[in-house]
């Protein structure tokens, strides 16, 4: 049942109560305020709520807050250096890899924990990381560039016509 | 930021500029003037249309902003209107800021779909720029005691000509006065005629349309500072999840209360007749309360859950329905016909026939539904991602038994929506609930009741026949679709109430096809439907997705039956110029070496390689798109490997705007063209999640895809490019199938298991 409980996002500390069984997306977005992460299904389908927890990507809408406790959370939000985009959202930004934009949550934090582990992340180490997320705009192509500007920094932007 | 922080804003207090700040200008607060409306009966009306104010606002610092009915779905319009309306103004467009759709905001310039936001609203805004740039000289030349024509207006300056020292900002000229000038204004909207006396920009001077600005949405999208719909909060605002009936149209028999009122912060059940919702205090309250009602992924049963319903079967088996698409009642109608058709086919040397059919499809929104809606006696807010802001007005005030002027919509980006999804049946639900409850209400649709009770794209069945002659050339052609209605505008929740007529029409399907062939002898009809079987609504290139995958797919089976290179099987049947222009920009930029299709059984079971080609006259956009795959005959699998897409929507406004949605077009379609198929059962859709109606994922992307624009210029005014490249893509597929192949794919989607059987 609803109890206090400290969840560390992004470098604070937040206590709220809630039931520790629910799901932290719901903290993080209803309770802590954050946009970042978003609602897609619920049922860790679609990786729109992905947050990074111990380097790891990981989807808010399934992780039970008692899991989530005393773990160093990092939100879209946190990705910001000084207050401005950091590398890889600054790719993004330079692509022009959006659409409607719900589903780059997922892209950006998949991405994110994908450069940690792999700096030097090929197209297809890139496809594999992302086969998890789901975007309906279309904007796969644009994605796969942004994360190649810091992955694959020999390639040419604008190779594709 | 605090949870109560962004609360009571409105777009015009989140204006986001390309460099990603975030500013609110000291404007009439919108925080003030809702808690102000607490206490009057109406709210405010769209601004008045003949009046520049309704479109444009100059700030004391030297910004602006523009108003427009409009919507940005995700394609980036906003950006495009910004550089219509920044260019006549001569305004920087990195100050130039938009506020869209809010219903006491701005114009009603029509829904924002159709693919005709930059073909109509963009002149609206191109005039009421003009004239506003032109009253601003007016005022220009007063401040300085001189003639207008001895000003000049350049990036949100004035100057007097030769005396470069006598400059005004605009924003210090307009010194935060509201623009109360008559610009004039009639008709209504799309078809509205804004400052008709306004004088124009030569296009040959244009410095920003044009040109690939990057759009203003993208850095807070990438950032998490962006606020979609689902992100609005209101203080005192209650969570809201609908449970939806068993079977689509099962009665409610009873709802055990008791079930669920120890969930904390359980607030109330909303029943309604058959709707039924519950409202929490927190939003995972609201999802466990649903979920013992009897919301889950895959319900048990019709009395499975703490809300019981009666045991409604009445949906056509999903193996029947193109049967029961072809004898649904309907009202045949005649798009084209001339020549003798029936007489060339029945003295024609050689006639071919084949049968199209394609599923159930859905949008597929990645964010499901969601609205926000604050009810009481007097009036209704609403916060919602509509794709018509200023319908939904009228609509819910209809639901509501309310007058629109009672109504006020504010409008946020919603997940992108290709159509109408679940975005206006949400309103209703929290419209409804939060009137039951006396306070705000937020209703987020959970996945399954997305893909469970958003409206589909109709299951489409089309019979071609052509004759040909001896020389090859195509004498007759007859093209006949059942379509099931593309437009109901109904609310489900009015249904649910038991009013299910109260708001809209289910209206009927009609024969969505541009002919543009030039056969001696033809006829286009179709037979247009109501609702057949799960309810409908229109889907990014409503029907004509389907219908040109059966013209361009039958045209390649002439063009194989001839032994003729597919392109120029084409060329040879049309006359329009503008088509062979996009047929051969997509051929030359692809390398297209002239031959008929290979269309042989790969050998030894050897995944085989394959080409086609396919184009459409959409709205006046014309698109031809070449693609290669490789079928690999052991697992049935179709990789698509380079696609070019040469695209004629007259002048552009943002290039790189219109190659994203051509890469949007080309992936969602290559989706709904290999994946996707609603399924369901007696009952209800069972395909409620991303498991049971899969979509293309990264490991099927194609390795590039490359965007030719032709023919953009002046002179050719600008039409949409937000969907037509979506209509040749199954056509596209299943000719480079064929070639690859030998096997010819008519019906939707080719999915691994029915491409192996067109194989055997």
């Amino acid at each position: 049942m609803i109890q206090p409980i400290t969840l560390t996002v992004n470098g604070h500390d937040h206590p709220i109560n809630a039931d520790p069984k629910s799901m932290l997306l719901y903290a993080l977005r209803d309770q802590i305020g954050l946009h970042g992460p978003k609602f897609g299904c619920g049922l860790s389908e679609c990786g729109a709520c992905t947050v990074i927890i111990g380097g790891a990507a990981v989807h808010a809408c399934v992780t039970p807050l008692a899991a989530a406790v005393g773990q160093k959370i990092t939100t879209l939000e946190g990705l910001a250096e000084n207050g401005k985009p950091n590398p890889l959202q600054q790719a993004f930004i330079d692509e022009q890899a959006a659409q409607c934009g719900y589903c780059l949550n997922g892209m950006l934090m998949t991405a994110q924990a994908l450069i940690t582990r792999n700096p030097h992340a090929t197209r297809d180490d890139i496809k594999a990381a992302l086969q998890g997320n789901l975007c309906r705009c279309g904007t796969h192509m644009r994605i796969l560039r942004a994360v190649e500007r810091i992955t694959q920094p020999q390639i040419p932007t604008g190779a594709t016509p | 930021m605090s949870a109560g922080a962004k609360l009571r804003l409105s777009r015009r207090d989140l204006i986001g500029f390309a460099s990603g700040m975030v500013v609110s200008f000291p404007l009439l607060a919108r925080s003030d003037m809702i808690n102000s409306a607490t206490s009057v009966a109406t709210v405010p009306p769209p601004p008045d249309a003949a009046k520049l104010y309704a479109w444009l606002a100059v700030h004391p610092d030297n910004t602006a902003t523009l108003y427009t009915g409009k919507v940005d779905v995700g394609t980036g319009a906003q950006t495009a209107l910004a550089q219509i309306a920044a260019e006549e103004l001569d305004f920087p467009i990195d100050r130039l800021s938009v506020v869209m759709g809010t219903t006491s905001e701005t114009v009603n310039q029509g829904p924002t779909y159709g693919s005709l936001t930059i073909r109509y609203a963009g002149p609206q805004i191109r005039a009421a720029a003009a004239a506003g740039r032109a009253a601003l000289i007016e005022r220009a030349a007063a401040h300085f005691s001189t003639h207008a024509d001895l000003i000049e207006a350049k990036d949100g300056f004035f100057t007097v000509k030769n005396a470069p020292q006598r400059r005004i900002s605009y924003g210090a000229l307009v010194a935060g006065d509201r623009l109360d000038v008559t610009i004039g204004a009639k008709g209504r909207g799309f078809a509205m005629q804004v400052a008709p006396h306004a004088k124009l920009k030569n296009p040959a001077d244009y410095r920003v349309v044009g040109q690939s600005i990057a759009r203003k949405d993208i850095p807070a999208k990438v950032t998490g500072a962006f606020t979609y719909v689902q992100d609005v909060k209101l203080p005192g605002m209650l969570h809201g999840r609908v449970v939806r009936p068993y079977g689509v149209h099962a009665t409610l028999l009873s709802v055990d209360e008791n079930a669920v009122r120890q969930i904390p912060g359980f607030v109330q059940i909303v029943r309604r007749d058959n709707f039924l919702g519950v409202v929490c205090q927190t939003e995972w309250g609201a999802i466990k309360a649903a979920k013992i009602l009897g919301s889950v992924l895959h319900p048990k049963g019709p009395q499975a859950y703490a809300a019981k319903w009666s045991n409604w079967q009445g949906l056509p088996a999903m193996q029947d329905i193109a049967t029961v698409v072809r004898e649904a009642p309907g009202k045949n109608a005649t798009v084209l016909e001339h020549g003798a058709v029936d007489q060339a086919l029945a003295s024609a040397q050689r006639v071919l026939k084949a049968t199209f059919e394609s599923p159930f499809q859905m949008h597929g929104s990645i964010g499901p539904s969601c609205a926000i809606a604050e009810v009481t006696r007097e009036r209704a807010i609403i916060w919602s991602g509509t794709q018509m802001p200023h319908q939904d007005r009228h609509d819910i005030a209809k639901l509501l038994d309310m007058n629109p002027d009672q109504l006020e919509i504010n409008w946020f980006e919603a997940a992108g929506a290709y159509g109408r999804n679940g975005l206006d049946h949400a309103v209703a639900d929290a419209a409804i609930m939060s009137q039951a409850v006396g306070k705000p209400v937020r209703v987020q649709w959970m996945r399954w009741d997305e893909h469970g009770w958003e409206p589909k794209g109709p299951p489409i069945v089309q019979d071609l026949e052509a004759a040909i002659d001896a020389n090859g050339k195509v004498t007759a052609w007859k093209h006949h679709m059942w379509v099931p209605t593309l437009g109901d505008s109904t609310l489900i929740a009015a249904a649910l109430i038991g009013h299910p007529n109260r708001v809209g029409s289910i209206g009927h399907g009609s024969p969505a096809v541009t002919y543009a062939y030039d056969f001696p002898n033809a006829q286009i009809s179709g037979h247009d439907e109501g609702k057949v079987a799960l309810r409908t609504a229109w889907l990014r290139s409503p029907a004509q997705f389907e219908t040109t995958f059966a013209m361009e797919a039958f045209i390649d089976e002439l063009a194989a039956a001839t032994k003729s290179d597919p392109l120029q099987f084409r060329l040879d049947h049309l006359k329009d110029p503008r088509a062979i222009a996009v047929l051969r920009a997509a051929a030359a930029h692809y390398g297209w070496q002239p031959r008929p299709a290979h269309g042989k059984p790969p050998k030894n079971g050897q995944p085989a390689k394959g080409r086609g080609i396919a184009w459409v006259n959409r709205d006046d956009t014309r698109v031809a798109t070449i693609a290669d795959v490789i079928v690999d005959p052991a697992s049935g699998r179709i990789q698509v490997t380079r696609v070019v897409v040469a695209q004629d929507c007259g002048l552009v406004i943002n290039p790189d705007g219109v190659r994203n949605q051509v890469e949007g077009n080309v992936i969602q379609s290559l989706s709904r063209t290999l994946h996707e198929e609603v399924t369901f059962d007696h009952a209800n859709v069972t395909s409620r999640d991303w498991v049971g109606y899969p979509i293309l994922r990264f490991d099927q992307v194609p390795d590039s895809i490359e965007v030719v624009i032709v023919n953009n210029d002046p002179k050719y005014p600008s039409h949409g490019a937000g969907e037509p490249s979506t209509c040749p893509t199954a056509a596209v597929i299943a000719n480079a199938v064929f070639d690859a192949t030998g096997a010819r794919l008519r019906q939707l989607p080719f999915r691994p298991a029915r491409v192996k059987a067109a194989l055997t």
